[in-house]
């Protein structure tokens, strides 16, 4: 067989050019660097949700090797403040002094030669702490005799926000109203690979070198500034490897500014590796919402209005750098959807409890918004008698709106949603779904069909990010390229590569622009000594954000090449161009090799005008409009329920996704696959419950289920591109889209299963307790099909 | 706590260590062999990123210590670099996206050798059940069902 000759530009489904390392087992992971005299840390965490720190006993043996929050002079804790009005500031220390606001809230660290080691001294100590009331619930967290969190506040809320948009014409009645109450629980982000930390001070460069597992090394540079009160440049943050992400790593951690502090102090490496019970428990969980949702429509199931009253619940600090109310702030934002809602009203409060803070996970508030609204959409559906879908194409931003502003003012810039729905309906082959469940019999699987449609603003920069004034806006995005004497091409960028592919699909942007073979350019990332400043790797922002910048420098390096080569062959500047590694011109070409050479060890034959800067340039990007990319997708989903167990099959999942321009369609697939995955986690499994007294009651992957390969179907995705006309090659960010529609469309198929038994689910995830409790209800009401 | 005085086989060479009676055999490896492929996902059993071959059976490196493995033969992914066998699955990760951020992958790899050796007419379903002590959070699974159902049709289109 002969070999495909596939190309390496854009559009290519080009192999990986990172997998060799990690199909070896040689990837360089922080756990896997081992620094000589290095310590292990192990901390010490509250056992307690709230409470007040009477007394730490440590051994006398134990002095020289634990250290508590007193010991920690000249550091500051960490304060994740937004510009929102009325936003309330709350201060994380580093080490607990007085008071612990969660379970797993740190309080002193041990040192070690080995992690066993320092967590045998853990077990030395004893923190002396008085339990107070502990407030576990976000709506309990509003009442007025709630105990307080933070008790400067004089109440338990971070932010509350009011959004509302009308038209002139109130509404007075509406045929149609349906009103829900919907939970989304709390969940953990559980990238396979937890956080961990390895710092160590390097005297001839003065300098703290830091090894963490982050997404975001620029801010965690900036980050551990403020704290430590080091200059920036003597901090220099490696994110080498990561294990994932999925903005699990998109945060600040005492501990790492604590394992920075101890390395300092102890003048030797120190080494922090979190445990899977820390990960679930301790740093950061995700995604908890309360929704009491209004929809209100005519007869046919237009849309005329959409009220809601959100509760997020952030845990007892804000995160740094997204802040404790990113999240309720998004969600107010973006609850239209993709549709075209004519009155909106919406207020959200973000709200303290004795847990441990939000961050913001794959998909951020999308998952959640998605998941209420197209539950919403289907009750109006199920009051008209109409199909789901059905409802939705009514209501849908029409393809010849595009570009369209809705009524939060996001700027949907192209797509046509509609399109992308039937697509996913005529997948799922409804109709034969519906016939299936109309001769189903009373007894065994009940089957459902359940759809869902979002758009995701994706790569959004200063002009959004302003607004919230949260310690990190971006701005322009920028990568440093450069030839070296050989003519091989080094790009470096900012942001971080956690599995999104990127080192080669950066290659394919530079391939596009120079036609280089791919294998000749690399990708430098995750490293602030070596890369220009970048916000970081979240948002879906890379591919169009660094895409572009990558584009740009190189784009800067042909203009270079040019007018080198055009002066080695003897020619117009103006004939001369890049074209498949060489430099041309219409007669004559010559190599980007040459031309490297010349400027680097034969300076005597280059041309007097030659620009100094040489072949290495610096270059920003950002779109022509900054508020974002948005990528779209419909999740179309066939449930099975089992009655008896309350397991529900996925029978059939068809996820049909607009990303614009694909830049490698494998990655692509690859993201919403895996999103989907989380999606389903979401949707299905995943949930850390808390007992009444703040314990979280999942600390183990026995108890916090992950999606396994038996619980994730075969997905099925079909694509369309539209191009975003903002972006340099039209793409449109799409890492995290796959999250967002899961949990919508299952839901919605689960209670079209239900719906004989005129019951429904109100609460993720849908687990087989939930689902068999719901069935039960249906049996005692004596409604049908009991 | 006293130290035991092990002698084992590892990715084919001899191996002679005083190990604590509480080191898995992950820690081991990782931490005195400095073989760092074998990962740490949950060190409680159930991701199944440890994965190593105990005399040729996958086993969790986690909860295995690394005293009971007194004169055992274990074999880690750094032990397949001249395998052919594993080199085919490995191209079939790469071509198939079987891999993302890669932490999962050694464990992966592991598992998905025994499968195609030990079930070589495995199906979709069968291939799913088989790896369901190996954890993926990044990939949904698919690269690496496909990775392996292209290993085995290969085989079968060879013999
Ligand atoms: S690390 Fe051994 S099973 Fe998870
Ligand atoms: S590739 Fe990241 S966990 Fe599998």
């Amino acid at each position: 067989m002969i070999a495909k000759n596939r190309g390496t530009g854009v559009g290519e489904s080009v192999p990986r050019k990172e997998d060799r390392r990690f199909l070896n087992g040689s990837g360089q992971f922080v756990g896997d660097i081992a620094l000589s005299h290095m310590e292990d840390v192990a901390f010490i965490r509250s056992p307690f949700a709230h409470g007040l720190i009477n007394n730490i006993e440590i051994p006398d043996s134990l002095r020289h090797s634990v250290y508590c929050a007193k010991d920690l002079i000249d550091t500051k804790s960490i304060r994740a403040v937004s510009n929102l009005k009325g936003f309330k500031p709350s201060d994380q220390p580093l080490l607990a002094l007085e008071k612990v606001r969660y379970v797993g809230e740190l309080i002193a660290a041990c040192l070690g030669a080995t992690r066993a080691e320092a967590e045998d001294k853990v077990d030395e100590i004893y923190a002396d702490i008085d339990p107070l009331p502990v407030i576990v619930d976000m709506l309990d967290a509003r009442k007025p005799d709630a105990p307080l969190i933070h008790e400067d506040w004089g109440d338990n809320i971070f932010l509350e926000t009011r959004m509302s948009a009308r038209q002139p014409e109130p509404l007075l009645s509406a045929p149609i109203k349906v009103n829900r109450k919907l939970r989304m629980s709390r969940q953990c982000m559980a990238p396979l690979e937890g956080r961990g930390v390895v710092a160590q001070w390097d005297n001839r460069l003065e300098q703290l070198t830091v090894y963490t597992s982050t997404q975001i090394p620029h801010i965690v540079r900036s980050g551990l500034s403020e704290c430590l009160g080091l200059d920036e440049s003597s901090i220099r943050v490696i994110s080498p490897d990561v294990g994932g992400g999925f903005g699990y790593k998109g945060l600040l951690l005492p501990e790492e500014v604590i394992v920075c502090w101890l390395a300092l102090k102890r003048g030797n490496p120190v080494r922090w590796l979190e445990d899977r019970r820390e990960a679930l428990t301790a740093a950061a969980n995700a995604r908890e919402h309360y929704y009491d949702i209004t929809l209100c429509a005519n007869q046919e199931g237009e849309v005329l209005s959409l009220d809601a009253q959100v509760h997020v619940d952030a845990g007892a600090y804000s995160a740094y750098p997204f802040t404790a109310c990113l999240e309720a702030a998004q969600v107010a934002s973006i609850l239209p959807g993709p549709y075209n809602i004519p009155n909106y009203n919406c207020k959200t409060w973000s709200v303290a409890t004795n847990k441990c803070g939000i961050l913001p996970y794959r998909g951020v508030a999308r998952t959640g918004v998605c998941y209420a609204l197209e539950s919403m959409l289907d009750l109006v559906a199920r009051s008209v008698g109409k199909e789901p879908f059905e409802i939705r194409l009514l209501n849908l931003v029409k393809p010849d709106q595009m570009p369209f502003n809705n009524i939060t003012n996001k700027h949907f810039d192209s797509g046509d949603y509609p399109a992308c729905l039937r697509k996913a309906v005529a997948a799922i082959d409804l109709d034969s779904v519906r016939k299936q469940q109309k001769d189903a019999g009373a007894t065994g699987p009940m089957i459902g069909v359940g759809v869902s449609i979002y758009n995701e603003q994706a790569a959004h920069g200063t002009t959004v990010y302003s607004g919230w004034g949260i310690p990190m806006i971006p701005g322009y995005e920028q990568a440093f390229a450069r030839f070296s004497p050989d003519g091989e091409l080094e790009i470096r960028v900012g942001i971080q590569c956690h599995g999104q592919g990127t080192e080669t699909s950066l290659a394919q942007i530079a391939h596009e622009v120079l036609g280089l073979d791919i294998a000749s350019i690399k990708i430098v990332h995750g490293d602030t000594a070596l890369s220009p400043y970048s916000t970081g790797t979240w948002g879906s922002r890379v591919i169009v954000m660094a895409g572009g910048a990558v584009a740009r420098a190189c784009e800067e390096l042909s203009s270079r090449l040019c007018k080198i080569g055009a002066h080695l062959m003897q020619s117009k500047v103006s004939d001369t161009y890049i074209e498949n590694g060489m430099v041309k011109t219409p007669a004559r070409q010559i190599s980007i090799q040459e031309v490297s050479q010349t400027w680097y060890r034969r300076p005597q034959d280059l041309p007097n005008d030659v620009d100094p800067g040489g072949l290495e340039v610096t270059a920003g990007y950002k779109m022509e409009r900054d508020d974002g990319t948005f990528s779209y997708a419909a999740h179309a989903v066939v449930v099975s329920i089992d009655p008896e167990l309350g397991n529900v099959d996925l029978m059939k999942y068809v996820i049909v996704e607009d990303g614009g321009k694909l830049i490698n369609p494998m990655i692509v697939d690859g993201q919403v696959c895996g999103g989907a995955a989380q999606g389903i986690g979401t949707a299905l499994y995943e949930e850390m419950p808390f007992d009444e007294n703040g314990q979280p009651m999942a600390s183990t992957l026995a108890e916090y289920i992950l999606p396994g390969a038996t619980e994730v179907p075969d997905i099925e995705v079909q694509h369309m591109e539209t191009p975003s006309p903002y972006s340099k090659f039209g793409q449109k960010g799409i890492g995290e889209g796959g999250a967002i529609g899961s949990v919508a469309a299952i839901a919605n198929a689960v209670n079209d299963a239900l719906s004989p038994l005129g019951v429904e689910i109100t609460e993720t995830p849908i687990t087989p307790r939930r689902i068999l409790e719901t069935i039960a209800m249906a049996k005692q009401d004596g409604t049908p099909g009991s | 706590m006293s130290n035991h005085n092990i002698s084992l086989d590892v990715n084919g060479c001899l191996v002679e260590a005083s190990v604590e009676p509480r080191q898995s055999l992950a820690d081991f490896l990782r931490e005195n062999l400095a073989l760092t492929g074998t990962h740490l996902g949950c060190e409680h059993g159930i991701c199944g990123a440890c994965t190593v071959f105990i005399n040729g059976v996958p086993a969790r490196s986690c909860i295995a210590r690394a005293v009971s493995c007194e004169g055992d033969e274990i074999k880690t992914i750094e032990g397949f670099v001249d395998d052919p066998w594993m080199e085919a699955i490995r191209e079939k990760f790469s071509s198939e996206h079987a891999l993302q951020c890669g932490f999962c992958t050694p464990g992966m790899l592991v598992t998905a050798y025994d499968i195609t050796k030990r079930i070589p007419d495995a199906d979709e379903a069968r291939i799913r059940v088989e790896l369901a002590g190996n954890l993926c959070r990044c990939t949904g699974y698919k690269g690496i069902v496909n990775a392996i159902k292209g290993v085995l049709k290969d085989q079968k289109d060879v013999s």
